[in-house]
This record gives C-alpha cells, sequence and structure tokens, in this order.
C-alpha cells in the first residue's frame, strides 16, 4: 500500500529539482531578454520598485558632493569664470556667423523636400551614476519616460557625440557610450567628406574605425563627425580625432584608432537630443515604383494590350 | 558577550528561528549596500552583500529561505545593475542550491571554516556571472573581480554575530526569567 509521507516532513520538490527549474527558468529568462528584448516591461516595473532603494543609497554620496561644491574655492570659480568669458568671445563670431549660415541653410531647404538633419532640441540631464556593470560602459542619467525620452536618442555634451540612450526607465534613463564593444556611429571624415562606421572598441577612450580600404585618405588628427545618414545621430556631431592609423600592406583593411572628442568622465551634465530628425524623407521605393504608372499616358499602359 | 556562544557547542542559540521582520530588513539593508554609487575596480571588488545573506538565511533557516527568493533577489540585481535579466538570478540560485546541501555540513564548523564553504559558493556565483558575459561577449574583467568573494567570505563571520543578535538578547532574557 502506498502512503504519503505525513505533512510534518513534506517540503515539496528536493533541491535539486528546484535547481533545475530555476536555473532554465533564468536561462529563458536571460535569452528572452538578450535576444527578443522582450522583457522590457518586467525591467521597467522592477526598475520601479528598485529606484528609490538606489536613490537611498546614492545619496550620501551626492550630499558629500554637494558640500563638497559648496565649499570648492572661490579661486576656482573665478578661473572658470574668466576661461568661459573667453570661450564666449571665442564663440561670439562664430554664432554670429551661424546665424547667418541657418538662416541660408533654412532659405535652401525650403526650397527642397527634405529637411534639417541638424539638432534642434534637447534636454539637460544630470549623469546620476557611471553604470553598475563592470562589463559594459554605461551612464545613468536622470531622465526618463516622464520627460519623453525615448530609446535610441544620442547623448552629447560640449566637445561631442558621449553616446546614445539605450534603456529607459520611468524616471532614468541609461545612456551606452560610443567606446561600448560593438556601439557603433556613421561618421565622415571633415577633411574629405569620406564616409564610414565608428566602432566602440570595449576599452576605455578609444573608437575603432574598421572596414576602411587600406587606400584610404585617413590621417592622423583627421576630425570625424557623425554623417547623419542613419537617421539617428543629427549630422555635424564631433564624434572622434584619428589618434592612430596602421596600414599593413598584408591586409585589406587599415587599422584605425580614434579617441572620443566628449569628455565623459569630466561632467555631471549631458545633452539628451530629443528631435534629432524631424522627418526623414519619404522612402525612395514606393514613390518610384508608382510614378511611371500615373505619367504613363492612357492606352499604352500594361494593363491595356 | 562571548564569543564561544556561536561555536557549534553552544549552538542552541541558532535553534531559534528569526522573525521575518530580521530577514526582511537584513535583505533591504544587504541590497542597500550592494546599490551605493560604486565604480571602477571598486564596483568588481564590491563584496556580494546581497548573496552572502541569502547563503546564510538558506543555510540558517531553510524552510523560509529558498531558491525561488534568490531567483527573485537576483532579477532585482540585475535590473539594478543594468545587466541582462537573469545573470544573478541563476548565479543565486546556484549558490543557493550549493547552501542546501553542504547547510548540514557547515553548520558542523565552526566559523572560520564555515567562511571558508561560503568562499566556494561565492566564487562558484561570480564564476557564473563571468562566464554568462564572455558568452555575451564581454573581456574578462580585472584582478579585482577575485577579490569580491574573499571580502564577502570575510564579511560572514560578522554577519553571523549581527544576525543572531536578535536571538541571542532573545535566550539571555528567557534564561534570566
Amino acid at each position: 500500500m502506498h502512503r504519503e509521507p505525513p505533512p510534518f516532513f513534506h517540503r515539496g520538490p528536493s533541491p535539486l529539482a528546484r535547481l533545475t527549474f530555476f536555473a532554465l527558468l533564468a536561462i529563458a529568462t536571460m535569452i528572452a531578454d538578450h535576444r527578443f528584448g522582450a522583457l522590457e516591461a518586467v525591467r521597467l516595473s522592477l526598475s520601479v520598485l528598485v529606484h528609490p532603494v538606489q536613490q537611498l543609497a546614492g545619496a550620501p554620496a551626492t550630499a558629500l558632493a554637494r558640500v563638497g561644491e559648496y565649499f570648492s574655492s572661490q579661486d576656482r570659480l573665478l578661473r572658470e569664470n574668466e576661461e568661459l568669458k573667453a570661450k564666449l568671445l571665442e564663440f561670439a563670431a562664430a554664432a554670429q556667423q551661424s546665424k547667418l549660415l541657418q538662416a541660408e541653410q533654412d532659405h535652401f531647404l525650403a526650397m527642397t523636400p527634405a529637411r534639417s538633419r541638424f539638432a534642434a532640441d534637447g534636454l539637460l540631464a544630470e549623469i546620476l551614476s557611471h553604470g553598475r556593470n563592470p562589463f559594459v560602459r554605461k551612464l545613468v542619467l536622470d531622465k526618463g519616460l516622464t520627460q519623453g525620452i525615448k530609446s535610441g536618442m544620442p547623448v552629447i555634451d560640449d566637445a561631442g557625440v558621449v553616446g546614445q540612450v539605450t534603456a529607459v526607465g520611468t524616471f532614468t534613463s541609461e545612456a551606452t557610450l560610443l567606446t561600448e564593444k560593438d556601439q557603433s556611429v556613421p561618421v565622415m571624415l571633415t577633411r574629405n567628406g569620406l564616409r564610414a562606421i565608428a566602432v566602440g572598441s570595449g576599452k576605455d577612450g578609444s573608437i575603432d574605425v574598421p572596414f576602411m580600404p587600406v587606400s584610404a585618405d585617413i590621417q592622423n588628427g583627421d576630425l570625424f563627425v557623425t554623417s547623419g545618414i542613419d537617421g539617428t545621430y543629427p549630422a555635424g556631431l564631433v564624434v572622434a580625432r584619428v589618434t592612430a592609423v596602421e596600414k599593413n600592406a598584408a591586409y585589406v583593411f587599415a587599422k584605425i584608432t580614434a579617441k572620443p572628442a566628449a569628455g565623459v568622465d569630466n561632467h555631471r551634465f549631458v545633452r539628451i537630443l530629443t528631435a534629432t530628425r524631424p522627418a526623414s524623407p519619404p522612402p525612395p521605393t514606393q514613390a518610384d515604383e508608382r510614378r511611371p504608372v500615373k505619367e504613363r499616358p492612357p492606352g499604352k499602359g500594361r494593363r491595356q494590350p | 558577550m562571548r564569543p564561544a556562544d556561536l561555536t557549534p557547542v553552544a549552538r542552541d542559540v541558532m535553534r531559534i528561528p528569526a522573525g521575518p521582520g530580521l530577514i526582511f530588513a537584513s535583505f533591504v539593508a544587504a541590497y542597500l549596500f550592494n546599490s551605493l554609487p560604486w565604480s571602477g575596480w571598486a564596483l568588481l571588488a564590491r563584496p556580494d552583500l546581497v548573496l552572502v545573506v541569502i547563503v546564510f538565511w538558506a543555510i540558517h533557516q531553510p524552510n523560509s529561505i529558498g531558491q525561488g527568493l534568490a531567483f527573485a533577489l537576483g532579477l532585482a540585481m540585475d535590473v539594478g545593475d543594468s545587466m541582462l535579466l537573469g545573470q544573478h538570478a541563476l548565479a543565486y540560485v546556484i549558490a543557493t542550491y550549493g547552501a542546501q546541501v553542504l547547510r548540514v555540513r557547515v553548520l558542523a564548523f565552526p566559523i572560520l571554516e564555515q567562511s571558508l564553504h561560503v568562499l566556494g559558493l561565492l566564487v562558484g556565483a561570480s564564476i557564473v556571472v563571468v562566464l554568462l558575459n564572455l558568452v555575451l561577449g564581454a573581456s574578462l574583467p580585472g584582478l579585482a573581480a577575485a577579490v569580491s568573494p574573499v571580502l564577502a567570505a570575510i564579511a560572514w563571520g560578522p554577519l553571523t554575530w549581527i544576525l543572531h543578535l536578535p536571538a541571542l538578547r532573545r535566550m539571555r532574557r528567557e534564561r534570566a526569567a
């Protein structure tokens, strides 16, 4: 006769069975998150729970920083003020010129269907932390869904592109730095308009420009700006300066290393570009297909043989 | 307080079950610790107190803390650290399983040997996380990552003492009464 163990000893599945179940569940979670990005909703709702705890944990450090800032010497502030004034003068001429150029550009663009690809709107965001994942390069910013931040928005500082918003929480968002492995930006060489794609190397302070032929005209010190052809980054933002060009005839491609222009470690604030590209020109395929049909004189179309 | 209170000989203090309040508070405190704004090498060397606390309760309170909670807290860590969901969950579940299997054996040892067992579990958990990230294309973390389990194992002794304080006090009170 089969006898159940008394309820006192009943403990449910064995530890090994539990381990198998939870390990499979964890692996399924990882696959769902990595392959399909299906768990954003879960992450978002969990982050609402976790956010206050993180705020609380970060509070002492923030308070210390605030106090430190308060007592920062007047000397430094004065010096900074001088420098900023000098910079202002330096930029004044350029700003006036840029107004003229902007007016001209508007004029020209009004005549063409394509509209400006340059950045207009942005949102100042404070860097909350440098991300707490030792395996990737990310920044946590203090603007999130409630401020209208969306995944994919470019993040810049005063010197150039910092990276791109890759995950958005309710009150915070995460920006992945340019230097993160496999993070890529379409770029253009300012000197000759050569287009390329800059890819993060996974090391601090360096990005690679792969797949450029050995014959490509790239020199040390060349400046890469965004080309704007991806629709994510507006055109003309400074990305990086070439630091090393290694051309070896044995390889098909040159090895090009560049240093990002933006100084991520130096600031507390960055700018998230919210309205980067008002409208992309309509995809040409449909229009091209339709036009001949419309313009075809009646009687000569394919439908009427 | 006599340090001998926690040796296997006088272990009756460990038989007093801890209240749910203490367990909850310990997890919140550990999570707060893990959420401090660590960065750079300090982040790599950060002792994972959440995992130590899970292992602690899995060993001392096996009927209330198990792999389910380990899984949930792992997910919470992944969200907090913005990692791929499930990495910490897997590592924590594996470490908790180890703790459940080794439970009786670990409890038979004094604190120092206990923390060596815990060190093994923690090293296993960090190896799981590092391997997963290697598969995902990250590069090997620096040597600082090896410091983290050691620091966490060192924390085992003080942690045992702190988390048994309420039980010790209650036992004293009962003896006095």
